[in-house]
């Protein structure tokens, strides 16, 4: 695969000189984080409230001390904890990581969530979904400050079943990026109609010396090489 | 078709992972997209502004309702630039009959009103379907995945809510002193003809803005569906691959 093609992974280098690819998150699924997250705050002081109503004036006080604690420190809490992220983003599977995909440290959470102040400008975060939209890492101002990214969690691969067909040497060497093409067309191979899984191995059909025919048999062979690739043998 | 000519990498996604696709798509084509879409409507806010003088709500109303109509010169632009290919102005006004005036009544109606338009108009603009046989196709790309389509609609109808009251909030900030309205004037039922006028023009200001990004994402959304029903993806590869 050109690496030139648009994508939306940041790449990013650890420090042992790993490069990686960090699938940044944009303004969808953030959008409906910050709204989870909202409501959540918002039950919250809702039975606060219910609870200091009848304690008079030093209800009203301890009120204020919690809803500014919630408003600065809840989603500080929760991106230090070991999921890295709130309730609302584990729910919408992104989380908070360092630019270099590193754990968020305690110094960039602070800062982003102070920054809030800035992306919450002019009104209803204006500034920050501009920013979401504009970016090519969809950062809002208090990630650029923080250097922080909001990426989505990887997700464990769903299992697959693959039909059992006898293996098959290629006729050639596949470059990598052919036999995970080849592999991907047999995990999938349940889950596409019979005429366009034909289809799509006849255009692979080369990999088992059928070039230029296509057909349920063809379809048998290009799976017989995936299987090889896979290391299984006869 | 060739799929192999499409610019972006398809590998399969999370229906909110292939919205921020399109995003991104629609940054990197940004100049095509916008030129061809606002030389359209640009004409046609200044038409909707105009209307504030029959009635001051009227000019949101027309704007909102002429949204469906004014994406298909959108998708038209971003479908060439999924393929590499630039849009001008000129390329919009050649194809005017398949952009502007197939399927009219529909956009102002029916689809006005669908809550997954973004996902399903790539199929009814762009793969030249008619009657029952498109209907089905419609029903099996939106099987499963009407609720990726709303969510969707509903995080850019959000974000076109802040960035309305951002542009109100700024307007109010930096008033002339004297001038300064309270919330009263803006939102109450008599008096301050003038900011309902902003309001109206806010509102113009952030639908340009947004719209592109919006069907973008849907775009976004209907690729992501061809991998998954289609594994356009595996295709990419194999026909990159092809010895010729």
């Amino acid at each position: 695969m050109s690496q030139d093609a648009l994508d939306t992974v940041v790449h990013a280098e650890t420090p042992e000189g790993i490069a990686i690819e960090l699938k940044a998150a944009g303004v969808s699924s953030r959008v409906f984080a910050y709204l989870l997250d909202f409501l959540i705050r918002m039950g919250v002081l809702y039975v606060a409230a219910l609870i200091t109503a009848v304690m008079g004036g030093l209800g009203t006080a301890l009120m204020l001390i919690l809803w500014f604690a919630l408003e600065w420190f809840y989603p500080v809490a929760f991106e230090l904890s070991r999921w890295g992220a709130t309730p609302g983003k584990r729910t919408l599977g992104i989380k908070v990581v360092m630019d270099n995909g590193l754990p968020i440290t305690p110094a960039a959470s602070i800062t982003r969530n102070l920054l809030r102040t800035a992306d919450l400008l002019p009104a209803l975060y204006g500034f920050g979904l501009l920013s979401m939209l504009l970016r090519r890492d969809f950062k809002r101002l208090g990630d650029v400050a923080a250097n922080t990214l909001v990426v989505y969690q990887p997700k464990a691969a769903p299992k697959v079943t693959m039909e059992d067909v006898a293996p098959l040497a290629p006729v050639r060497p596949l470059p990598q990026a052919e036999q995970v093409a080849v592999i991907a067309l047999a995990a999938r191979a349940s889950r596409l109609t019979a005429s366009r899984l034909d289809e799509l191995a006849g255009l692979a059909a080369w990999v088992s010396g059928d070039d230029g025919r296509s057909g349920p048999a063809v379809t048998r062979r290009v799976l017989g090489v995936a299987q090889w690739l896979l290391g299984k043998r006869a | 078709m060739r799929v192999d000519a499409l610019a972006v990498r398809l590998r399969p996604r999370s229906y909110v992972e292939a919205a921020d696709l399109g995003v991104r798509l629609c940054q990197h084509v940004a100049r095509s997209v916008y030129a061809s879409y606002l030389a359209v409507a640009l004409p046609v806010f200044v038409l909707c502004l105009a209307t504030f003088e029959v009635a001051s709500w009227l000019p949101t109303f027309a704007m909102w309702m002429a949204k469906p109509w004014l994406d298909r010169t959108i998708l038209f632009a971003l479908s060439r630039a999924a393929f590499g290919q630039s849009t001008t102005v000129a390329d919009v006004w050649n194809a005017q009959r398949e952009v502007w005036w197939s399927q009219l009544i529909r956009s102002w109606t029916q689809r006005r009103l669908s809550p997954w338009r973004c996902l399903t108009a790539p199929v009814y603009q762009l793969e030249g379907l008619r009657g029952e046989p498109q209907r089905r196709r419609v029903q099996q790309v939106r099987s499963g995945k009407t609720g990726a389509g709303i969510l969707v609609t509903s995080a850019f109808g959000l974000v076109e809510l802040a960035l309305v009251f951002s542009l109100l909030a700024l307007c109010v900030w930096f008033a002339p002193e004297g001038m300064r309205p309270s919330l009263d004037v803006i939102f109450g039922a008599e008096g301050g003809g003038e900011w309902r006028f902003v309001m109206a023009l806010a509102y113009a200001m952030t639908v340009a803005l947004v719209e592109p990004f919006y069907v973008a994402a849907g775009f976004g959304l209907y690729l992501n569906r061809r991998v998954e029903l289609e594994a356009w993806d595996i295709e990419q590869e194999f026909r990159r691959a092809q010895p010729e």
